[in-house]
């Protein structure tokens, strides 16, 4: 009789966590939406990346010079990191459209502990697809393109520099689909963070360009491209001031709020 | 066994907004949950089942006050769901994925085998259907999965929150088979309706509310034998208007039924017995009135029903003639 079996230890946190991370992966390979959004960051990191730097070689070419293969997966994921935000915000806020959160805390209810395994998780999924298909991206625009330079040098830099975007990106998402708890809401928010705003703000004037140097997307196209004249430690201020202020609020209203 | 303690949940109170919007769900509620007995959890729609529910599950955080579930808090559990199962919202399910994998997710954070996930499969019938995506699930199918997930860990406590809702016939008699079933092999099991029909052959004890606040907690056979509900004797005499003093002296609540008896609410047929003979006049009929459960369910929380269909009847028990 179930009732009255004795109490047996419980697993440690350590246990505890271990399982709510496999669960997250369980859950993540078990949509197809999952799979529909890694393709589309293949066709587009993969894709958009090479014809870049195809564009690249023939202008270095025209002048002499050479390009690197590694701006391939760079500009790539410039464009490519939304279909890998996209897995990791829907692994947050799906749930709350469909009330799943609900069973989610009952099998985990320490929120601390779904906090961490399911911004671990998703996060860790999508920095080393995107690093994956960066490298596919620069190997395949060399492949075209024999003229580009691949050194390991650069290309450890490069992927360095990928997978940091994609870490911060990944956090600053999750933490906005925790504290907004909508698809759509965090999405374009991050969209216009991430993107739309540091790219369209400079054109805006200069007061306006100054608050476009504020936003996380322009650490991002810094690490990426290299082309905004601000410094690396303003870069790296960016990306993890914004990704853990992010992360604060979200972690805050997961585990301070109910459940939704 | 579940433990509630003055559990209190305030929705919308802004500390600082004044006249408030503020819905109080839960109000000062206290109650026990025992093992071996199906205990209905009573109440008409937004009395607060669910958010007591809610509450015990760690999912809503209480206002003030607290709930146990096997003598802990249900969110500090490593594994809760060895502690406690509940169904509460057959609809919230992520759509896309397969009911199997569905349950798959739940018992790996318990670090459950696979072979767990299809008895629990098989135990509610569920059957090849299990690895379809839940998107094309009937209602039933739902409640079958949720019930499913929470039998997974094999739980001394299970919360059903108005499990036979839209189910037909046969769901209902299943789900009645399979709470008793828990009951008999000595689990607690907590079981809400708005239905006092739905209770009348399923639960053995009773927790009714109503607008958040506890009206009664009782054995289903003392509910049943009307002591919490107020009892009503229909007497006929010949000397209405002065049996009708009579009784209203006493604080007695009396109405004219419309074939010229009295109604006498709150009394027992010996009381009216024995004002009838002090005040001298000839009784040619005593009767206490005969309740169904529904009746006196409707009697019990007729004050606290906060929505009914406009132009809708007023429930039995509350007709004054
Ligand atoms: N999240 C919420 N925000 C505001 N009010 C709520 C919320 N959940 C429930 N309520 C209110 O609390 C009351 C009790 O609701 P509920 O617990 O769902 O009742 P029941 O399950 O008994 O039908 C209702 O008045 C309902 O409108
Ligand atoms: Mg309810």
């Amino acid at each position: 009789m179930t009732a009255a079996t004795a109490r047996v230890a419980e697993p440690g946190t350590a246990t505890v966590l271990a399982r709510a991370a496999g669960a997250e992966w369980v859950r993540l390979r078990t949509v197809r939406t999952t799979w529909w959004c890694l393709l589309a960051a293949a066709v587009a990191t993969v894709g958009i990346g090479t014809l870049a730097a195809l564009d690249e070689a023939e202008m270095a070419a025209a002048i002499g010079s050479t390009a690197a293969a590694t701006v391939a997966g760079e500009y790539g994921t410039m464009v490519g990191q939304f279909a890998l935000l996209l897995v990791v915000l829907l692994a947050v806020t799906s749930e709350y459209g469909s009330g799943a959160i609900a069973p989610t805390l009952q099998w985990t209810p320490r929120r601390g502990v779904l906090l961490a395994a399911r911004v671990a998780v998703p996060i860790a999924v999508a920095t080393a697809v995107g690093v994956l298909l960066a490298l596919v991206a620069d190997v395949l625009a060399k492949l075209l393109a024999p003229d580009l330079v691949l050194s390991s040098g650069e290309l450890t830099g490069s992927l360095g520099g990928v997978a940091a975007v994609l870490v911060a990106g990944g956090v600053l998402t999750a933490g906005l689909g925790f504290l907004m708890r909508s698809t759509a809401a965090a999405l374009a928010t991050v969209f216009l963070l991430q993107l739309v705003l540091p790219a369209l703000l400079p054109a805006f004037g200069e007061l306006a360009a100054d608050v476009g140097e504020l936003l996380p997307g322009t650490g991002a196209v810094w690490v990426l491209i290299d082309a905004l004249g601000i410094t690396a430690g303003h870069a790296t201020t960016l990306l993890v001031g914004w990704s853990a202020a992010a992360l604060v609020a979200g972690g805050w209203a997961l585990l301070r709020r109910d459940a939704g | 066994m579940i433990q509630v303690r003055g559990l209190t949940k305030t929705y919308g109170a802004r500390p600082l907004a004044h006249g408030s919007s503020a819905v109080r769900a839960v109000d000062d509620l206290t109650f026990d949950v025992q093992p071996g007995k199906v205990t209905g959890f009573l109440g008409p729609n937004g009395a607060g089942k669910s958010t007591t529910m809610r509450m015990v599950l760690g999912l809503d955080r209480p206002t003030s006050g607290q709930a146990l579930v096997g003598g802990r808090p249900f969110a500090t559990l490593a594994e809760p769901l060895r502690a406690a199962g509940a169904l509460l919202d057959a609809q919230a399910v992520h759509p896309g994925r397969s009911g199997r994998d569905h349950l798959r997710v739940a018992a790996r954070t318990h670090g459950l085998p696979a072979r767990r996930v299809d008895e629990v499969i098989d135990q509610v019938g569920l059957g090849p259907a299990a690895r379809r995506r839940v998107k094309g699930y009937s209602l039933g199918m739902r409640q079958r999965l949720g019930i499913a997930g929470a039998l997974l860990g094999d739980p001394a406590v299970l919360l059903f929150d108005e499990p036979m809702n839209g189910l037909d016939l046969d769901g209902v008699r299943w789900v009645r088979r399979l709470v008793r079933g828990l009951a008999d092999e000595g689990r607690t099991v907590l079981l809400s309706s708005h239905l006092m029909s739905e209770m009348e052959q399923t639960a053995d004890h009773l927790v009714i509310i109503g607008r958040g606040r506890l009206i009664a907690d009782a054995p289903m056979a003392e509910v049943m034998r009307g002591e919490h509900a107020g009892r009503k004797v229909v007497v006929r005499t010949p000397s209405t208007d002065d049996l009708a003093g009579a009784l209203l002296r006493r604080g007695l609540q009396v109405h004219p039924t419309g074939d010229g008896d009295l109604l006498v609410e709150g009394a027992t047929a010996e009381t009216v017995g024995d004002v009838a003979l002090e005040t001298g006049v000839a009784v040619h009929r005593l009767a206490e009135q005969q309740h169904s459960l529904e009746e006196i369910y409707l009697d019990l929380t007729g004050d606290s029903v906060q929505y009914r269909v406009a132009g809708a009847p007023e429930p039995a028990g509350q007709v004054r003639a």
